[in-house]
């Protein structure tokens, strides 16, 4: 029986919600076509991430542990995902498509000598490979694509598939998997920053996100405090992430992160397309900006027109209140 | 120190676009050099200034794709080879990054870079399998690159932060445009360019021919992406529509 394959995401040893709404989709199409739907975990606490995902429907787990992957370093992940490729044999692998998915990709697309679509919006099965949507000119065009191979690798946007709870009593196996520190071509020094403790901005539900008439303390302090009332993920123009007044790893946009929250609210963000690609797909888009010709407004639902010092205060006050109630 | 920077002509993607029979119509003289790989390229000019290097650049890409070259020597880099593609409309990321490692098989470099993504297509998918084609260590979507003794530290946006990766030489990097503002030609830079070396060759002389084998993905048409309704907008009173919208935010959209 064929198998579509999706590869988990991890993040301090939470599941990614992007890889579960990735995982819920293989699901249906693998029901619908008579198909197997198997997860992969490679992860550091990978059978623990495991049993966890038989909440999720898949038919089969299969995990691959090591203290390896505490960090991610392309090198193992690509020979743990080339060793899994090989076993399990599946027609699709579809990712999440995040930093660290998009890190390897290629790579494996390569070794492998197969076909990759990366950042799908949509995808569905053909006879010998997958069709789906993608989109492109900084996400002002959506083209149709297609690939045939064996296996075809994807990875599909955040946001794009809801997630689907269902009780799967699936066998979780461990895949054998050796590592030596003599086949690391890359080395890790450290990590610099990361936003890690804060809510992250791709699941967000609710997201606030800071542009360049953001330019003081003041501003950045009503920020955090309209993020803490909405307990939403902040995100920040590429302005700003430029400037070092947000951690790089909050943008959002066509090189930051995609975002698809029920709720964006976009402070002194002049809307241009990079940024647009990034956040167009959220439900409800609220712009406040001083220039009542920015671009954002004619994409937003609400639009607010004014100095983002005088409109936050009472804004966030009044969100207040109706939090309370 | 040798570099190699891969670059890509692209069409501008803030030109008008239009759609016809499921065709995108888009001016042609609006190509540019994709902006992720002038990062990469002025990053490679940086650091050769530093470490008294050389920069070549190579574009694959149809005859046109010349004045993208000329753009990068203009920026400053040593040399350009043209891998000149005819019909190269199909071609997807694994038949560019096929046809780069024929190129790169018998060269020596300490570097090769490239843009992380396409500004068009936004695959991010050439970098990481050209490293795959020629078996080298790599790093994608730098944003700020030191060398020395022999090893790119390479400092990558991660997913929850930046990750500082040692990459040794000979390796390959994906960059950012998060990590510098591209210089611009100079008139003088023009001026030189046009004496500067540029190796051409025919994609046949190369032995990389195509087929229809390595082209695996296809496009088979473009669409328009539903547009949004502009909302409505809120002007006066900062406190009252301040107010206003929080309560619409519940009692209609129920987002709070
Ligand atoms: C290849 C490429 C990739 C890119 N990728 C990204 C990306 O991923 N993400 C991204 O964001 N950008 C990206 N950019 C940059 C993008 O083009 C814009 O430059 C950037 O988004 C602008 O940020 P901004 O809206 O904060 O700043 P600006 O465009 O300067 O807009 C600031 C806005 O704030 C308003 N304002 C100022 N003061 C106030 C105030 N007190 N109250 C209310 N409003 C005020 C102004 O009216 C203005 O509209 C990319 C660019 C390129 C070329």
């Amino acid at each position: 029986m064929s198998t579509l394959l999706t590869v988990i995401s991890v993040n301090d040893g939470k599941i990614k919600r992007s890889s579960l709404e990735v995982l819920s989709r293989c699901n249906e199409l693998a029901s619908n076509n008579g198909m197997k739907s198997a997860a992969l975990v490679i992860d550091s606490k990978a059978s623990e991430i495991a049993e966890q995902l038989k909440n999720y429907g898949p038919d089969e787990i299969y995990t691959i542990e090591n203290p390896i992957f505490k960090n991610h370093l392309n090198t193992p992940v690509l020979k743990a995902l080339s060793t899994a490729v090989s076993q399990i044999n599946p027609k699709v692998v579809a990712f999440p498509s995040t930093e660290s998915s998009k890190d390897v990709l290629g790579a494996l697309a390569a070794n492998q000598q197969t076909a990759a679509l990366s950042d799908m919006s949509e995808f569905d099965l053909t006879d010998n490979g997958v069709k789906g949507k993608r989109p492109v000119m900084a996400s002002k065009i959506i083209s149709s694509v297609e690939a045939s191979g064996s296996p075809v690798i994807i990875s599909v946007r955040s946001g794009s598939y809801d997630v689907v709870e269902k009780e799967s009593n699936a066998n979780i196996e461990a895949i054998d998997f050796n590592f030596s520190d003599e086949e690391l071509q890359i080395t890790l020094k450290e990590i610099i920053s990361s936003s890690s403790d804060r809510v992250d901005l791709s699941e967000a539900e609710v997201v606030v996100a800071a542009g360049r008439g953001v330019k003081d303390e003041e501003g950045r302090n009503l920020i955090s405090e309209l993020a803490s009332v909405l307990n939403a993920g902040i995100g920040a123009s590429r302005a700003l992430t430029e400037a070092g007044d947000y951690d790089p790893s909050l943008q959002i946009g066509q090189t930051g992160k995609v975002v698809s929250p029920q709720l964006y609210i976009g402070v002194a963000i002049s809307g241009a397309i990079q940024h647009v690609a990034g956040m167009a797909n959220s439900k409800v888009i609220v712009a406040i900006n001083k220039d009542p010709d920015a671009p954002i407004f004619d994409i937003a639902d609400y639009g607010l027109v004014g100095d983002l010092y005088k409109i936050l205060p009472p804004f966030i006050e009044e969100l207040k209140k109706i939090k309370q109630n | 120190m040798k570099f190699y920077v891969c670059i890509k002509q692209v069409p501008d993607v803030n030109a008008p676009l239009q759609i016809k029979d499921g065709q995108l119509i888009q001016d042609a003289d609006r190509n540019i050099l994709n902006a992720y790989d002038a990062s990469a390229v002025e990053e490679a000019l940086v650091l050769a200034e530093k470490h008294s290097g050389e920069v070549e650049v190579v574009l694959a890409g149809p005859e046109k794709a010349k004045e993208t070259l000329r753009k990068a020597l203009a920026m400053g880099a040593d040399k350009g080879t043209h891998i000149v593609t005819n019909g190269d409309e199909d071609f997807d990321s694994y038949a560019y990054a096929k046809i780069l490692s024929k190129f790169f098989s018998d060269k020596e470099y300490d570097f090769i870079s490239c843009g992380k993504q396409s500004q068009d297509t936004d695959a991010g998918l050439t970098g990481s399998m050209l490293a795959e084609m020629l078996n080298l260590p790599y790093a994608t979507n730098a944003v700020g690159l030191e060398f020395s003794d022999g090893k790119m530290t390479v400092k990558r946006q991660g997913d929850s932060g930046q990750e500082m990766i040692e990459v040794p030489a000979p390796g390959l990097v994906t960059c950012s445009n998060d990590m510098n503002d591209p210089r611009i030609p100079s008139l003088k830079g023009i001026m030189q360019s046009k004496r500067k070396p540029v190796d051409t060759i025919a994609l046949n002389d190369l032995g990389a021919e195509i087929s229809s084998d390595d082209v695996q993905t296809k496009v088979l048409g473009f669409e328009e992406k539903p547009e949004r309704e502009p909302g409505k907008k809120y002007e006066g009173e900062p406190d009252e529509i301040a107010r206003q919208v929080a309560q619409l935010l519940d009692s209609e959209e129920n987002v709070i």
